[in-house]
């Protein structure tokens, strides 16, 4: 059994007096404070964006040798916007397999060192160079055609999908951790800056700075814990939304959905990836969780919120409040779940809760993951 | 971009070429070694038709890189007269004239240019057919 038994996290915002070292530093310090650890065995590293701009080759191991405790082994993961779930894959495979016993997952990323301009064009890159990316497609141009089809396609229109943020800055209002901290009122969203329309300003996550840790364990290794990973899969996806039968339909998901049972198990609390709100709401109905074009109409009335009848979805306040320093945030997503498995996230919260996702993908679904966890 | 890469996927990109699988009959563009339906290896190039539908677009603002002298981008998802779909760019077209369905045509653009070594990359973006907006 693999358990998650501390974590730490840095406030997402601009950190720009920091390097990615100092914000992974400070999240290992904060996972680490109360625990009695003398030395890791494995260390790994979520990044993305790094490699493209420090540059770092070995992220991993000059990470380790700044934290000031003995490290046996350290390796980086990439995988885009999943990397920080791909590093949780990797570590609960670490401790499966028995080759280590206490791991150390840190997921950062920075996206405020460079004037957003040059940040588009690198977050460019998380689609197909080989095809879309080929055109100046940017960071949300396949999404925001897949908001229109949606819309079109069920008849939903702009206001109904509004709510989504809403929520989600309703919900970091109250996480300390969160980039914006401030509550939003749905009729704002439409009329927002425009980043690739119908996507507006109020759509998008913010660029933000951030570093997450997560101390994975075996049994025995430190005496209490914060909750259970009981499954992690990964799938990938088409490269393409031109290439999916159904470019709403992320096929991969829902297979993985399927093969997890997830839509027969009764989940309470759901981190997922909402880079764009029509993204949060493509995972909801791909993943079974709500009917196909019901999605934004689920949100809108409450079911996902934290008294509906549906399992409170990203408490946090997700990608779009929360924040979504790109290779970091599939670790701040294990690191809330596991808070609300055990009672102790310092925000919305949904007491008693027991099982708990963590749902991450790649831009438009190149890859996704999916940790399922569950209460101690 | 790296120019060595962009050299690499030009002819497909000046031609309109994809892929027709011979084990499941689907095409793809752009052509891959192997078929992203049903993973047959047992492929022939095609010549796609060089017309299609808007299924979908966007007006990109969150410009990406220091392009700030050729915005807007806009972006169209287009599914080509046989049923293949591509992301590509638009052009000679006004945001105000965007809709669904909106017929297209392809047409020889600059894409890219290099900054640094001063390259221009060309490749084909769509444009509204004429008399059919
Ligand atoms: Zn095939």
């Amino acid at each position: 059994m693999v358990y998650v038994s501390r974590v730490g996290m840095v406030k997402i915002g601009r950190h720009y007096e920091k390097s990615p070292r100092d914000l992974a530093f400070e999240a290992v310090r904060e996972a680490l404070a109360d625990a009695d650890i003398d030395s890791i065995d494995y260390l790994v590293v979520a990044s993305s964006l790094t490699y493209m701009q420090s540059p770092q080759l070995d992220l991993a191991a000059y990470i380790a040798s700044s934290l000031g405790l003995p490290v046996k082994s350290a390796l980086a993961v990439e995988a885009g916007e999943n990397s920080g779930l791909a590093a949780i894959e990797v570590a609960v495979n670490l401790i499966r397999s028995h080759a280590a016993e206490k791991v150390l997952v840190v997921g950062v990323d920075k996206l405020t060192d460079y004037p957003s301009g040059p940040t588009y064009e690198m977050l460019e890159a998380l689609y197909d160079t080989e095809s879309d990316a080929i055109y100046r497609i940017g960071h949300a141009a396949p999404l925001a055609m897949l908001m229109r089809i949606y819309m079109e396609k069920y008849g939903v229109d702009r206001n109904t999908l509004a709510y989504w943020p809403a929520m989600m800055h309703a919900h970091a209002k109250e996480n300390p951790y969160a980039m914006l901290r401030f509550a939003i009122k749905p009729e704002k969203v439409a009329t927002a800056m425009p980043i690739a329309d119908p996507i507006t300003l109020l759509d998008a996550y913010p660029l933000g700075d951030g570093a997450a840790a997560v101390l994975l364990t075996s049994e025995d290794q430190v005496g209490d814990h914060l909750a259970r990973i009981k499954e992690v899969a990964g799938a990938v996806g088409m490269p393409s939304i031109a290439l999916r039968e159904d470019p709403l339909m992320l096929e991969h998901v829902a297979k993985l959905s399927n093969e997890l049972n997830l839509s027969e198990e009764k989940v309470d609390i759901i981190e997922l990836h909402d880079n764009f709100t029509i993204m949060g709401l493509l995972l909801l109905e791909s993943l079974g969780l709500a009917p196909r074009g019901k999605a934004a109409e689920l949100v809108a009335t409450g079911y996902f919120d934290v008294d509906g009848e549906g399992p409170l979805v990203n408490a946090s306040g997700g990608l779009k409040a929360r924040g979504h320093p790109i290779g970091a945030t599939g670790v701040y997503m294990v690191a809330e779940v596991a808070l609300q498995l055990a009672g102790k996230f310092p925000g919305v919260k949904r007491p008693g809760a027991e099982k708990g996702l963590a749902v991450g993908i790649n831009a438009h679904g190149s890859s996704t993951r999916i940790v399922v966890m569950e209460s101690v | 971009m790296v120019l060595a890469r962009w050299w690499r996927t030009r002819i497909p990109r000046y031609r309109l070429i994809g892929a027709q699988c011979k084990s499941c009959g689907r095409a793809h563009y752009p052509p891959r070694k192997a078929c992203p339906y049903c993973g047959s290896t047992e492929l022939e190039q095609v010549m796609l038709p060089r017309r299609g539908i808007l299924e979908s677009y966007t007006v990109v603002q969150s410009i990406p890189g220091d392009t700030r002298f050729q915005a807007p981008i806009i972006v169209g998802l287009v599914r080509l007269e046989n049923g293949v779909r591509l992301v590509a760019e638009l052009t000679d077209v006004q945001p105000e004239e965007l809709k669904l369905g909106l017929e297209v045509e392809a047409t020889m653009r600059r894409i890219r240019e290099d900054g640094d070594n001063g390259t221009i990359m060309y490749g084909l973006k769509f444009r509204p057919v004429l008399g059919k907006s």
